[in-house]
């Protein structure tokens, strides 16, 4: 029953699979991290809907109403949190601050997301034939 | 089926729903994650009882568990009930496909990472509708779940591991099998 009895039980799949989905993790994180663009507007969502759409570059205190009552959302130094919720868990006020992605409050249905202002976020520098 | 049988299924599947609560008391760096610790007792069930055990228990483990937080078919409810029958019965599937290729520690990396998924792409339909909200948070969970999957598979192991030893120690086995 200790872990040394457990080494000989691995199997040689079990590493294929883990080095396997490492990588892809991995690489995952690589590429978001390289093709998501540096967000310039904070939009938050109430129930799927859009509510506001901020500047991250200007500091703010928002409200927001969702179905279980007040979201309070600080936008600060190109940041971006939630301060005050009213959800029971209040994961979304542990996430803290943020600088591209989005806080997810499950119980008060709200996304805060940062988002580039346009869709096609990356204009192309030079076309070279 | 025996009704020692129905004992060994209630009585895992109390553990199942104990471990899932103490778990939520860890505290934990990043918020939403979990360690999936109910798992360890899904995979040993299956591995040791077979599939129905394990699918008995994650059932019984959602649906308990649910009434305790008060989320019953609320949509963490979903998540969690969708995510939790998708992970089972991917481990069923490996386990029943290719018996032996793959040790609890691999079992219980395809279990996570069908887990993972399966509440990232349900999470997105009940709830974000954000592809890119998702995207960005994928790679991050999957990682995550990689390291808990690991663990759990670890500690799923030892005490697959424990209770072969202490069954073939029983009374029982040496009267029937001298």
């Amino acid at each position: 029953m200790r872990l040394r009895d457990l080494k000989g039980k691995i199997t040689p799949a079990d590493v294929i699979l883990l080095f396997l989905l490492l990588a892809i993790s991995i690489s995952g994180l690589i590429f978001i991290d390289n093709v998501m663009p540096q967000g310039t507007e904070v939009i938050i969502d109430v129930n799927g809907k859009q509510v506001y759409m901020l500047p991250l570059n200007t500091d703010k205190s928002v409200k927001v109403k969702g179905p279980l009552g007040d979201t309070l959302v600080e936008i600060r130094d190109g940041k971006v949190r939630i301060t005050e919720s009213p959800c029971p868990n209040k994961i979304c006020i542990k996430q803290g601050w943020i600088k591209r992605g989005a806080i997810v409050c499950l119980p008060n249905r709200i996304v805060v997301r940062v988002n580039s202002t346009k869709d096609g976020n990356r204009k192309v520098d030079a076309i070279t034939g | 089926m025996l009704s020692q049988d129905n004992l060994r299924l209630a009585l895992l599947s109390a553990y199942a729903i104990a471990i899932h609560g103490f778990e939520k008391l860890i505290p934990t760096p990043i918020p939403w994650l979990r360690f999936g610790l109910a798992n360890i007792i899904t995979l040993t069930a299956m591995v040791m009882y077979g599939f129905r055990a394990g699918m008995t228990i994650t059932l019984i483990r959602v649906t308990v568990g649910s009434f305790f937080t008060g989320t019953f078919l609320g949509p963490a409810f979903l998540l969690s009930f969708g995510a939790g029958v998708v992970s089972t019965t991917s481990m069923g599937i490996v386990i029943k496909l290719m018996p032996r290729v793959f040790s609890p520690v691999g079992i219980s990396l395809i279990g996570a990472m069908f887990h993972n998924i399966t509440q990232l792409l349900l999470a997105y339909i009940v709830f974000i509708k954000r592809i890119e909200v998702v995207i960005i948070l994928t790679p991050i969970i999957l990682i995550i779940g990689i390291l808990t999957g690991v663990m759990n598979g670890i500690v799923s192991g030892m005490l697959i591991t424990g209770l072969n030893k202490y069954r073939s120690n029983d009374v029982n086995d040496v009267i029937v099998n001298p």
